[in-house]
């Protein structure tokens, strides 16, 4: 299957898909967050069995969070980066985690640095950080540098 | 050996005991450790030093904090030192103790290790080169001749500051017995 | 008979790296367990946000301590995707031999982890000794053992200096004169073979469910590399194998890993020879006023532990957005290894956590 073919069938097969051939073995898919689900599917189906990893981006401006999911084809050789786009004001969706059993941990993380809720994922429980009280670390509107200086003091010994 | 050697170990044997049987705990806290393998094998040899990697904290005397020291490694770090029998030493390896290094921005490692645990000496580089942990040990080794390598002291006289300071950013941090007995 | 609760690391003598795992045992045998990461948990991502393209350069190779090269290689090639740089063909050739060169490296630190948690100590002491040399190649190539900071976006940091190709050469020589030493301590041990057969396989099925990539999943028998699936350095102009395994256990994924020290072998040399001349760098933007358009992009390369990836968005500013990184030892490390270790004896706990090379730095980031 080449990538031209895989784009008519993404915009055909998921509703109101756009996908994009960025260059040779990479496809972009645009899908919203509720055909999420159908287009992950039709991709595992089409030979799209290796899950490589899901990301998360903070659109702060837009007020919306985007997962990709980033699938690969051992036959075909395409990888393709499958993107959603969640409310930042109440980040809620569906976990990936029946289809992609490893897509458990990537959720996880996701879920303790961004704060997102996938439902259904039986193991939305702190994962890297410790004890960690503030809020979740990889938005945007969460500065590190001052964050470090109010908690760790830095600026009292650099000169 | 000459006659100065032997007069120094004559006047303290204690000294020259522990000195030359530095027992590292081996413990990997952060990017350093990928410099320990060569240090402890064939190559490098730290055994010719008297350093070698202990298994427990029982029964080591030397902590190399090797990199940078995240919040859930510095709650293992200080339950790792507790265990230490006195008398013990810290040598901070890398620049990420001495003042937060690469990551000096980061909001899940501590910046100065020193606020945390007493640091009896500091190897700087990103990443030091085995050499430069011989010359610590080498330091060292006159510090504890002449009675200044006393972090463990200051920890028991200064319990307080470093508890203040470790509940600051671990404040889920136990209280444990002091060594005195009450608390 | 009673459970008990055990902590395997991170203070242990049998933990490489800063890992830990909860253990719940009866007995000798482990009934349940639980990966704890996060002790070297840095914020990378987010530290990457607030540095420029280029201030990111010397951050990125501290992403997996043992095996830095990979990290460095992903974050040029995603950046020169998205600010369309090219790179000239003898810098292609340099990262192929500095890739290469961090794979055995990394293969024999993970030798000496691997033969010490089986109770062999000679194959480590040789393994690092034998490592040791590379990193006297790369300090000459860049001024340090470990961190590099030498594949930037648009090429390498600096060409080759006089008497490299020698002391490389030299270095190689040493390996391949020592590796019949290394089968018979250790690869062609009867020992070896009895403690690592059986113990910890899976299918290719499981492996590909559960995200494995690399030595792992080759040793199932899946013939698959990125260095084949998408070539990228100079990969496409040289002759080398895959190797692979049937059985998918312990045993497997060691011999996988011992044969892929032969192939970097044979790479580096043919390299060497075939390099061609020219600069060993496009000339880049101004660092200070460089500003990527925006994009996205992800790069990936075949590290010594698999797919190695980065995932990298720009919004046209002078930092980048977004910096993914997909760390080849992150799916084994948490869901594989508790799976793996349910059921095993509490011996044979620390080396199948190594044999599937899980690279705790890679896990937290």
């Amino acid at each position: 299957m080449s990538e031209e073919e895989l784009k008519s069938a993404i915009e055909r097969g998921v509703e109101a898909a756009t996908a994009t051939v960025q260059r040779p073995g990479r496809l972009l898919a645009a899908v919203p967050n509720a055909a999420a689900v159908t287009a992950l599917i039709l991709l595992k189906a089409r030979g799209f069995e290796h899950l490589s990893a899901i990301s998360c981006t903070d659109w702060i401006e837009e007020e919306q969070f985007e997962l990709v999911y980033h699938l690969w084809s051992y036959q075909d050789r395409i990888h393709v980066m499958l993107k959603t786009r969640l409310p930042r004001a109440n980040p809620w969706t569906v976990t990936a985690a029946p289809l992609f059993p490893h897509a458990q941990t990537y959720e996880r993380e996701i879920h303790e640095m961004y704060g997102v809720h996938f439902d259904g994922n039986p193991r939305l429980t702190p994962f890297l950080l410790d004890h960690w009280r503030g809020p979740p670390p990889m938005r945007r509107d969460f500065n590190t540098r001052d964050h470090v200086r109010e908690r760790f003091g830095i600026e009292e010994r650099i000169p | 050996m000459d006659r100065e050697d032997i007069l120094k170990m004559l006047k303290s044997p204690a000294n020259w005991g522990q000195k030359y049987s530095l027992w590292a705990v081996y413990f990997c806290t952060g990017c350093g450790v990928i410099e320990i393998p060569p240090v402890i094998t064939s190559r490098w040899d730290a055994e010719r030093f008297g350093v070698l990697p202990m298994a427990t904290p029982r029964q080591g005397n030397l902590f190399l904090i090797t990199g940078y020291v995240s919040l859930k490694t510095l709650g293992a770090i200080i339950r790792t030192y507790d265990q230490m029998p006195d008398p013990k030493y810290v040598v901070g390896f890398g620049s990420c103790p001495v003042n937060g290094g690469m990551y000096w921005d980061s909001y899940n490692t501590i910046k100065h290790l020193d606020k945390y645990l007493p640091v009896d000496g500091w190897i700087a580089g990103c990443m030091p080169r085995p050499e430069a942990i011989f010359v610590a040990v080498v330091h060292l080794w006159q510090m504890i001749d002449k009675g200044m390598a006393t972090g463990y002291e200051r920890y028991r006289e200064n319990r307080e500051y470093y508890e203040t300071n470790q509940r600051e950013v671990l404040p889920h941090l136990p209280k444990f017995a002091s060594p005195e007995g009450s608390g | 008979m009673r459970e008990l609760e055990l902590y395997f690391g991170p203070q242990h003598v049998g933990m490489v790296g800063n890992f830990g795992i909860v253990l719940t045992v009866e007995g000798d045998t482990v009934v349940r367990a639980r990966s704890n990461p996060g002790y070297l948990h840095r914020g990378f991502e987010k530290l990457m946000e607030y540095r420029t393209y280029m201030q990111n350069f010397p951050l990125v190779c501290r992403l997996n301590v043992m095996d830095p090269d990979p990290e460095e290689m992903v974050y040029a090639m995603a950046v020169e995707e998205l600010a369309g740089l090219t790179v000239p063909p003898r810098a292609h050739y340099i990262r192929t031999i500095v890739l290469e060169m961090s794979r055995i490296n990394s293969h024999l630190f993970w030798l000496w982890g691997f033969g010490n948690l089986l109770g062999f100590d000679t194959i480590g002491q040789w393994a690092m000794g034998d490592r040791d040399y590379f990193l006297d190649c790369f300090e000459m190539l860049c001024g340090g053992r470990v961190y590099h900071t030498y594949i930037w976006p648009g090429g390498v940091r600096r060409d080759l200096p006089d008497g490299f190709q020698d002391k490389l050469r030299a270095a190689l020589d040493n390996l391949e004169r020592m590796l019949p030493d290394y089968d018979e301590v250790f690869f062609n041990n009867r020992i070896f073979a009895d403690r690592t057969r059986g113990i910890a396989s899976f299918t290719r099925e499981e492996a590909v469910s559960m995200g494995l990539t690399g030595a792992n999943l080759r040793a199932t028998g899946a013939r698959v590399d990125v260095r084949r699936e998408e070539p990228y350095a100079a990969y496409a102009d040289l002759d080398f194998e895959v190797p692979t395994m049937d059985a998918g256990d312990s045993y497997s994924r060691a011999v996988v890993i011992r044969r892929e020290i032969d192939q970097s072998i044979s790479i580096i040399r043919q390299a060497l020879e075939k390099m061609p001349a020219g600069p060993a760098w496009k000339k880049t933007p101004n660092p200070f006023k460089w500003r990527v358009r925006p994009g996205e992009a992800y790069a990936k390369i075949e590290s010594a532990r698999g797919e190695d990836g980065m995932y990298l968005v720009s919004d046209g500013s002078d930092k980048p957005r977004r910096a993914f990184v997909r760390g080849p030892s992150y799916p084994a490390a948490i869901l594989m290894l508790e799976k793996l270790l349910e059921g095993a004896s509490l011996s044979d706990v620390g080396h199948i956590m190594l044999s599937l090379n899980i690279a705790a730095p890679e896990v937290d980031r």
